[in-house]
């Protein structure tokens, strides 16, 4: 019974545009990093370090750290060397940038973030 | 000698004309001066009326913020930015500061893209996190001034000063060396009222008005007025009036 349930409802929960729900099952699959992609949205030019974007996102660096580095391999950010310093900037591929937007502005909607709200906490299962 | 208006008017007039091509002017008050506002507004003029694309480098607000404080002054950075003539960028000190010193850096990179020919860097104060040592912080300071100019912009720096009142104690003057024009902005306490004064204390390459000006931040940006008119000690932020200076002079007591 229990088990219907869930299923009711993750498929509730699944009814969202396709390519949003896959942006979001497998790139924005935590709180912190649907903090940090709406950070690199309002301030798409920051280039920046670790210990900075923490601080601009009111985190500790251990925190976000490892969010990060999963966002720069999943092609969401860009890591790069400057100067002796790692640094993250968004990235600049047309495609991630468009659906960045599109999350974005679909978490406007109060409906949409809960449906995502339920898929990260599933995903942190 | 060709000129970049800030746009704000009585300030224009005191640096006859505007600052400088490629120079770096350095703009210090206490928190709610007007620092900001001020830069804000020679990046607006730029865009709007002079043609000249603008890069605003923040150290500390976010990109949001300046969209809404431009928005009370009537002006759209948003529609700007998306217009390709504006770029907020925000970042440290550090990363920025590396980022000038290569070749194809990310903010060389953004003047190109947009043809920017002037800056906003607020501020100036995020630097000395960089080093305690004032010999180490001018050459930092230095070279970031000078990777400015290399880019061809004209740069606003602002740095925040602590004195609300008078003269702000401590601070590191060696960096006035280093910019080609330095203007103050103060609270001034006149009969229970605090006013704002400005004052254009340097300007190389060219004469300007030495003038203490009264000045507001109005519904359309800076506005720059008349000096003070029989006052003294401005600057001190408690001035005097020039008869009571004369009487404690010249009249023993």
């Amino acid at each position: 019974m229990e088990d219907i349930e869930l299923d009711l409802t993750g498929r509730l929960m699944a009814d969202m545009d396709p390519q949003l729900l896959e942006f979001l099952q497998s790139k924005v699959n935590s709180f912190v990093k649907w903090d940090l992609v709406n950070f690199f949205y309002d301030s798409p030019h920051t280039t920046d370090t670790a210990e900075n974007i923490a601080r601009y996102a009111g985190r500790s660096v251990g925190t976000i750290r490892t969010d990060l580095a999963e966002l720069a391999q999943d092609g969401v950010l860009e890591e790069s060397r400057l100067g002796g310093m790692t640094v993250y900037s968004l990235a600049s591929d047309p495609h991630v940038r468009e659906m960045l937007e599109q999350f974005v502005r679909a978490s406007d909607d109060r409906q949409f973030r809960v449906k995502a709200i339920y898929h990260i906490i599933r995903g942190m299962r | 000698m060709e000129r970049i208006a800030t746009g704000i008017p009585g300030l224009d007039e005191m640096l006859h004309g505007g600052y400088l091509p490629q120079t770096a002017n350095l703009v210090e008050g206490a928190p709610g001066t007007g620092k900001t506002t001020l830069g804000m507004q020679f990046i607006h003029h730029g865009i709007v009326v002079c043609g000249e694309p603008g890069l605003i480098l923040t150290f500390e607000e976010f990109p949001q913020q300046y969209y809404e404080s431009a928005a009370s002054f009537g002006w759209d950075f948003r529609q700007m930015e998306r217009n390709g003539k504006l770029r907020i960028v925000m970042t440290s000190p550090e990363v920025s500061k590396a980022d000038l010193e290569q070749v194809g850096g990310r903010i060389e990179g953004l003047v190109q893209e947009i043809g920017a020919k002037r800056i906003l860097v607020d501020s100036l104060s995020h630097f000395e996190r960089l080093s305690e040592s004032p010999s180490d912080l001018r050459s930092i300071v230095y070279g970031f001034i000078n990777s400015l100019k290399r880019e061809g912009l004209t740069a606003v720096l602002t740095r925040e000063s602590m004195a609300l009142l008078g003269e702000s104690e401590g601070a590191d003057d060696a960096l006035a060396f280093l910019v080609d024009s330095y203007t103050l902005l103060r609270y001034v306490e006149i009969e229970s009222a605090v006013r704002k004064a400005l004052l254009v204390l340097k300007m190389r390459g060219s004469d300007h008005d030495k003038g203490i000006r009264q000045f507001e931040i109005t519904s359309r940006g800076v506005e720059v007025s008349a000096t003070f008119e029989g006052r003294e000690g401005i600057m001190s932020g408690s001035p005097r009036r020039m008869m009571d200076s004369f009487v404690q002079a010249f009249v023993r007591h």
